[in-house]
């Protein structure tokens, strides 16, 4: 490329300066391949300069002249490849430093979120700690309760009932004396009922925890329940997902669970409808680090839904939306203390297209709860 | 044709009354009721039933005490006890009969029925 200057150089006379091409190779070797290259082509354009000066001045310049005009542009030559070259050397530095410091900060910026993880995940682990104590507290409270009043009340109820019996012993000519004595009869048993579940939610039944198939829990479930769902004329889609893994759970507390919410379901779907059990592996949703996957079982049916008012409610004991007389309050406390003591979790919702939906959420590594 | 002899020891009247009532209109129990635990021990040695019904808590003694004090006693010592008792809930007792240790639970209210199967059970046994 020089020898090319050099050419046009002699070729266009004395009269056009194109001193400064010289300049392209020398920037372009300055910038691309250091600055030792950059002086050596300097240097080689000073040398091509002055053939190229020599050849065109020989004849009307002093010699000395042409070799101190050459001296002083090869020096010009040599500043711009020099200055050049360390323009491109700094900004290679530049670069680098960037490019370190970008690196760095990434992998701060990886380790803040990995802390802020923890951070969320511990806070969600403290959350639910306090949640369990206050949760604990409550069912200490219930239990001392439901103890005192399964003992006030099972007594009177054990004499109601043998008197009830007495009566029933013997014949009874009037068709209205005997409704009312059987409707006697059932008063008891439904006040036993109550007060066994009351006593069964303070102080459940020790968890028997054994390697279950979920899915096929959900269908002894859908199968004790198979009556009632015929009765209202509710069908029912299986949309599960086949290869689950096994969950240590007590087989007979979760079959209570799923028929508890499957008669929820068919009570809330009295003229019909669907009902919809969904089982599925989900990576759990906390993306920032990584947590082992999850089991959710979903619950649908297309009823006219949870009240907003009462969805914050719906787990406490004692709190029906049933009509007075027809629920205890306490079948939705019992799930939800089973879900609990199973280290899972379970949410009520309604569904955008109508109809409520139970979500239960269960870990591979169950936590146990106290 | 003899009667069984049954002695129901609970503090509560009513409940003695009512379990005396219905177990004698079978025809097949001779029941004496005792509402004091403190002389139930005595009553059982005067009576000598084939089996005794016998409430958990009550104000005098509990039920475990009149048991001990049963078994002590070389006279009554072998006659079967059943507990009858309010504190344990239908999962407990699998809404009849339950063994908690060696002792057999019936827990109230009693089902009339579940009450005289498992005395039978306990008397042809």
């Amino acid at each position: 490329m020089v020898l090319v200057v050099a050419v046009f150089d002699y070729f266009t006379g004395i009269e056009v300066s194109v001193t400064l091409l010289y300049l392209i190779p020398i920037c372009w070797c300055a910038w691309f391949a250091g600055r030792g290259a950059g002086v050596f082509i300097a240097a080689v354009s000073a040398g091509a300069w002055l053939g190229a000066e020599w050849f065109e001045r020989w004849s009307i310049i002093q010699p000395w002249v042409i070799f101190w005009n050459t001296l002083m542009m090869g020096s010009i030559f040599v500043v711009v490849a020099i200055l050049l070259a360390t323009l491109k050397a700094t900004q290679a530095n530049l670069e680098a430093t960037v490019a370190r410091r970008t690196t760095k900060l990434v992998a701060e910026v990886t380790v803040r979120r990995r802390t802020e993880g923890k951070l969320r995940l511990a806070n969600t682990e403290l959350q639910r700690m306090q949640m369990q104590l206050i949760e604990a507290a409550k069912m200490e409270a219930v239990g001392r309760m439901a103890a005192g009043v399964a003992h006030e009340v099972k007594n009177p109820l054990m004499t109601l009932g043998m008197g009830v019996d007495y009566i029933l012993q013997h014949p009874i000519s009037d068709a209205d004396d005997a409704s009312l004595l059987h409707d006697m009869k059932h008063a008891v048993l439904r006040g036993t009922k109550i007060i066994n579940l009351m006593l069964d939610f303070s102080k459940p039944r020790p968890l028997q925890p054994a390697p279950e198939d979920l899915n096929s829990i959900v269908e002894n479930a859908l199968g004790l329940v198979r009556h009632q769902l015929l009765k209202h004329r509710i069908e029912v889609v299986r949309q599960l997902q086949a290869g689950l893994p096994m969950l240590s759970l007590d087989h007979t507390h979760m079959e209570h669970v799923l028929v508890n919410l499957f008669t929820n379901a068919a009570h809330a779907m009295s003229d019909g409808g669907t009902l919809t059990v969904r089982s599925s592996l989900q990576a759990a949703t906390d993306a920032s680090i990584a947590l082992d996957p999850q089991v959710i079982l979903e619950v649908e049916d297309t009823g006219p839904g949870i009240p907003q008012e009462q969805l914050p409610n719906i787990f406490e004991p004692f709190y029906t939306t049933k009509p007075p007389g027809q629920g205890t309050g306490l079948g939705l406390a019992i799930v939800h203390r089973i879900i609990q003591i199973h280290g899972g979790s379970i949410t009520l919702g309604n569904r955008p297209e109508g109809g409520a939906r139970a979500t239960l959420t269960f870990n591979l590594q169950p936590k146990p709860h106290p | 044709m003899t009667k069984h002899k049954i002695l129901i020891i609970d503090d509560d009247a009513s409940i003695t009354r009512g379990v005396r009532r219905n177990l004698e209109a079978t025809g097949a129990y001779d029941v004496r009721q005792e509402n004091h635990a403190r002389v139930a021990v005595q009553t059982a040695r005067e009576f000598m039933p084939d089996l005794i019904l016998l409430d958990v808590m009550m104000p005098e003694m509990d039920g475990g005490a009149v048991a001990a004090r049963l078994r002590e006693d070389p006279l009554v010592r072998d006659i079967p006890i059943i507990f009858l008792t309010a504190i344990v809930s239908n999962e407990e007792t699998h809404g009849s009969e339950a063994y908690i240790g060696d002792e057999e639970f019936l827990a109230k209210p009693v089902d009339l029925n579940i009450l005289i199967r498992v005395i039978e059970g306990h008397l042809e046994g």
